[in-house]
């Protein structure tokens, strides 16, 4: 290749050093996530074909769920991300301390949260849901609650793995503030995925 | 981030308010049974609220160049209808053929 050519090329094509104003990390984790996001926006968007196409009435979710419990999830894991929020911008202005007590708080409410969703499954189990059929009505209602929680779910746990380990080295001060960033984005992502699944799923 | 060196945490308590507030208020729409249309309205309109603020607020998008924030709610809202559109529509075709 010419010399010219590949300043041609690097002109067009290059982007730069950082062509959205932001270090490698955080594009890449914002690609990651917006990846991850079409695969919640592919299943949100079966969930709402399933419920348009069933020959059946679909069952009032205040009738299957307890709306209260669901509200008191939501309740965590938004304070979880207004936790994580507060570390991300601590560890960026160096204060190491309020950022890992911070974190302990922001996974404290992830463990709750899965608990309560651990609770939930059992609870509607010992009821009858199953993948194939369930008591309220159309097998397809407890398909999209199983395959939507669960994906969630593991999402949560995967972020809990991710802010332990990031509390973990920030107690031994080898996390750089970039690093607490990267783990904040994606729970705070874990935690707009619910937004939807709240509203979508739950309420309407 | 820290606005006119005001307190750095603030925006996150009160982000954390307003999301609560926006839930109560889903929740109460739909505890008072508001007819359908403008219960779905309601609750879409408000949901987009709180993916808004979690995403400026929280992820920071707000102070990131507006070409990231364009290509993270665009790519997902565009491809989001496309697909929903071509489930709604494609598939149900596809079904109805298999089933004849």
């Amino acid at each position: 290749m010419h010399a010219s050519e590949a300043a041609v090329l690097e002109a067009h094509w290059g982007g730069g050093a950082a062509p959205f104003g932001a270090t490698w990390q955080k594009t890449m984790m914002w690609i990651f996530i917006v990846t991850d996001g079409l695969l919640f926006s592919g299943l949100l968007c079966g969930y709402g074909f399933l419920r348009h196409i069933v020959p059946v009435p679909w069952p009032h979710q205040s009738e299957v769920f307890s709306i209260p419990f669901i509200a008191l999830m939501t309740f965590i894991l938004i304070t979880s991300s207004m936790t994580m929020g507060t570390a991300v911008t601590a560890a960026r202005l160096g204060d190491g301390k309020r950022a890992l007590r911070n974190l302990i708080f922001t996974i404290i409410g992830g463990l709750c949260f899965l608990g309560c969703q651990a609770y939930e499954w059992t609870h509607l189990i010992e009821e009858g849901a199953r993948l194939t059929g369930n008591p309220w009505g159309p097998p397809q209602f407890t398909q999209a609650f199983f395959v939507l929680t669960g994906f969630h779910g593991s999402h949560v746990f995967s972020g809990l793995v991710i802010l332990i380990i990031t509390a973990i080295r920030t107690s031994m001060g080898k996390t750089p503030a970039q690093g607490v960033e990267m783990a904040g984005l994606y729970w705070h992502f874990v935690d707009l995925v619910w937004v939807f699944i709240f509203t979508l799923f739950y309420l309407l | 981030m820290n606005e006119a060196g005001g307190n750095p945490y603030r925006i996150y308590r009160v982000t954390w308010i307003i999301l609560l507030v926006i839930t109560v208020a889903m929740l109460a729409a739909e505890a008072f049974h508001l007819p359908r249309f403008f219960l779905i309205v309601f609750l879409l309109a408000f949901m987009m609220v709180k993916a808004s603020m979690i995403g400026g607020n929280f992820m920071h998008l707000r102070y990131e160049r507006p070409s990231l924030a364009i290509m993270v709610a665009s790519g997902i809202l565009v491809t989001s209808l496309i697909l929903y559109a071509f489930i709604s529509g494609e598939t149900h075709h596809i079904l109805e053929r298999l089933s004849n």
